[in-house]
């Protein structure tokens, strides 16, 4: 009866962890890259209504006052990234330029508390 | 279409895949940790380190293969 048991719990821990793994697969999270860049667009598409009905389930919705809107998860990394280069690269190009008008500044404000 | 336009495509797409990848390898170790190894830390290592290697591997095959469409095939 004992061993009877221990097989069927461990037939019921396999069938639990074959379903997941089966989940996880036929979700293409396992496939090649297009495949998981595919499934991850379909969750942000799927958040902000999944975040609206449980703000609206659990009760925040106040009538007088609208939410702000759901975010938008549309981020790309390539394109932050090469924004953040051509900021850093500018704010370097024109900084001899400032660093110098800093300098004409701050001299002639010494001077003037000096006088 | 211009070719540092896709090269950033293709990162964009190796950067999702491995977010992917490594939540589904978390996942998947906490579920087999809880159910066979009694909630011990190294399964989730475990899958979270092997979703990092498939990702790796996927953008290694996109990065290496600028000619190749990607397709699905039909039987």
């Amino acid at each position: 009866a004992g061993s009877a048991s221990g097989s069927r719990r461990f037939l019921l821990k396999g069938s639990l962890a074959g379903a997941a793994v089966y989940m996880v697969y036929e979700q293409g999270l396992l496939g090649s890259g297009v495949q998981g860049a595919e499934a991850l667009k379909k969750a942000q598409e799927a958040l902000p209504p999944a975040i609206q009905e449980w703000t609206s389930y659990i009760g925040w919705e106040v009538r007088n006052v609208q939410l702000p809107p759901t975010p938008k998860f549309d981020f790309s990394p390539s394109n932050s990234w090469n924004k953040g280069v051509q900021t850093v690269m500018s704010a370097l190009s024109v900084a001899p330029t400032r660093a110098c008008e800093y300098t004409a500044e701050g001299w002639k404000y010494v001077k003037d508390l000096v006088k | 279409m211009a070719s540092e336009g896709e090269l950033g495509r293709k990162w964009d797409r190796c950067l999702a895949d491995a977010a992917v990848k490594l939540g589904a390898g978390f996942g998947l170790g906490i579920v087999f940790s809880v159910i066979f190894f009694k909630r011990k830390t190294w399964p989730i290592a475990f899958g979270s380190g092997m979703g990092i290697g498939m990702a790796y591997s996927n953008c290694q095959h996109d990065f290496q293969s600028p000619y190749l469409l990607h397709g699905k095939f039909i039987k």
